[in-house]
């Protein structure tokens, strides 16, 4: 009986360190070409931009990324990969060339919105919307 | 040297003068509108819109009992509904082809879709899409007792939407169609030695019209509202109108779309030849005066991967 309740304890203990190294696993790198992150913003941030990243952002985004881009948007839980914080420095330090990237190529559960978004523009004025998330 | 910084400062507002000048010239190219509806459907009429090339969509479409018998059938949710599953890829820019199957009539269904003009700014005030669609009737039919001619099965269905976004908002469509059965029902009024006259219960041809409109109430959810027209008189058997109103909601990949109308066939060409359901008051085979129409629940989901 001792032996029994020492082996369930070893499992749950397991387990438990298991998911605890689960949790603290570091989000997978995403590299960005060189000539990707360096591409300029060819849109500027005005009103009519932004409101139409906002737009776009709801529809396509906002069900991952959270209405205010903190990563806690409906879909969210389901997903293999935690949305990232946009409104944090790690999403906001990274370059408009490399958010433009990672939204139209996509990777594992963030899907590619070549298609979806077909007009290079409003791509870029999601990003443009991105930058207002900033905290 | 006055003179010459006054020199300097002219010859500066000459430059910049003259780069405004080719500005100027040279405006940015206005694009096409986008987004004038955000499915290829508006309840019982396809949209203006043609998905972006690549674009493969899986249609599901539900049309519901009539609501008339009330909680007895659940307005219509319990009682025997109307089904059409379909596909449609973009195969190119600016044509989207399309198939499918209908539970009534074991109705297959083909079509065409194909953006004519894209309202632009300056260019085009509206856009122009021509929708084609035809239809084969695959019922068993032994002993030739539906159709005498194999190609009694098929109605073809031709279409040319005209749709303008009038603001972020508001997006307003009128589609004038005509529809052509190969085979209408009649009988013979003479057939004798002097000749034969036969009287056709309707028309092969007939012509109606859609108008459509969408209203959105956020990023993801509008109000649609679809009225079709029949304008063809034929001599019996004439179809009613339609009146179809309800809600779309929108995701990334897929839009839904839940109403109330008077269509229940899941064909454009079966719908505008043959629709029963009064959206007005209307009066009974029995006599009886019935206020307010006959309408039925429906959806439309649309599943897009591209």
């Amino acid at each position: 009986m001792k032996t029994k309740l020492m082996l369930t304890a070893s499992v749950i203990s397991a387990s438990i360190m298991s998911v605890a190294f689960t949790t603290v696993q570091q989000p997978k790198p995403w590299p960005v070409p060189e000539k990707n992150a360096k591409m300029a913003n060819p849109v500027k941030s005005s009103k009519e931009s932004i409101a139409a990243g906002k737009s776009l952002w709801n529809l396509h985004c906002a069900s991952c990324h959270g209405k205010t881009g903190l990563g806690d948007g409906s879909k969210a839980a389901q997903l293999k990969t935690q949305p990232e914080d946009m409104t944090k420095g790690a999403a906001q330090s990274q370059s408009d060339g490399a958010l433009f990237y990672k939204i139209t190529e996509g990777r594992d559960d963030m899907p590619s919105f070549k298609k979806k978004i077909p007009d290079a523009e409003d791509t870029w004025s999601v990003v443009n919307y991105i930058r207002t998330l900033k905290k | 040297m006055v003179c010459c910084l006054m020199l300097h400062q002219v010859s500066v507002f000459a430059q910049d003068t003259a780069a405004t000048a080719k500005q100027a010239v040279t405006p940015a190219k206005a694009k096409p509108v986008k987004n004038t509806f955000q499915s290829v459907w508006i309840i019982d009429n396809q949209t203006v819109m043609v998905p972006v090339k690549g674009t493969f969509e899986m249609d599901i479409q539900h049309r519901f009992g009539t609501v008339d018998k009330g909680y007895s059938d659940f307005w219509g949710l319990f009682a025997s509904s109307n089904i059409r599953i379909g596909v449609g890829y973009a195969p190119i820019n600016n044509l989207n082809l399309g198939i499918g199957i209908d539970k009534f009539d074991m109705l297959w269904d083909v079509s065409a879709k194909y953006a004519i003009l894209k309202q632009t700014s300056g260019k085009y005030p509206v856009s122009v899409t021509y929708y084609g669609d035809l239809a084969v009737d695959t019922r068993k039919d032994a002993g030739n007792a539906l159709f005498a001619h194999q190609t009694d099965r098929l109605i073809s269905f031709n279409q040319l939407i005209i749709a303008r976004k009038i603001n972020d908002k508001l997006s307003l469509q009128v589609a004038p169609s005509i529809t052509h059965q190969n085979s209408v029902q009649g009988y013979y009024t003479k057939n004798d030695s002097t000749g034969q006259t036969i009287f056709q219960q309707m028309k092969h041809d007939h012509f109606a019209i859609a108008f459509s409109g969408r209203y959105k109430l956020g990023d993801a959810t509008a109000v649609l509202v679809n009225y079709d027209q029949p304008i063809t008189k034929h001599a019996t058997n004439n179809p009613n109108p339609n009146l179809s109103f309800g809600f779309e909601f929108a995701t990334s990949g897929h839009t839904f779309q839940l109403f109330m109308g008077n269509y229940t066939m899941l064909n454009p060409g079966k719908n505008s030849l043959f629709n029963a359901n009064s959206p007005f008051a209307y009066t009974q085979a029995d006599g009886t005066k019935v206020k307010g129409g006959k309408f039925v629940i429906g959806f439309n989901i649309t599943r897009l991967w591209n």
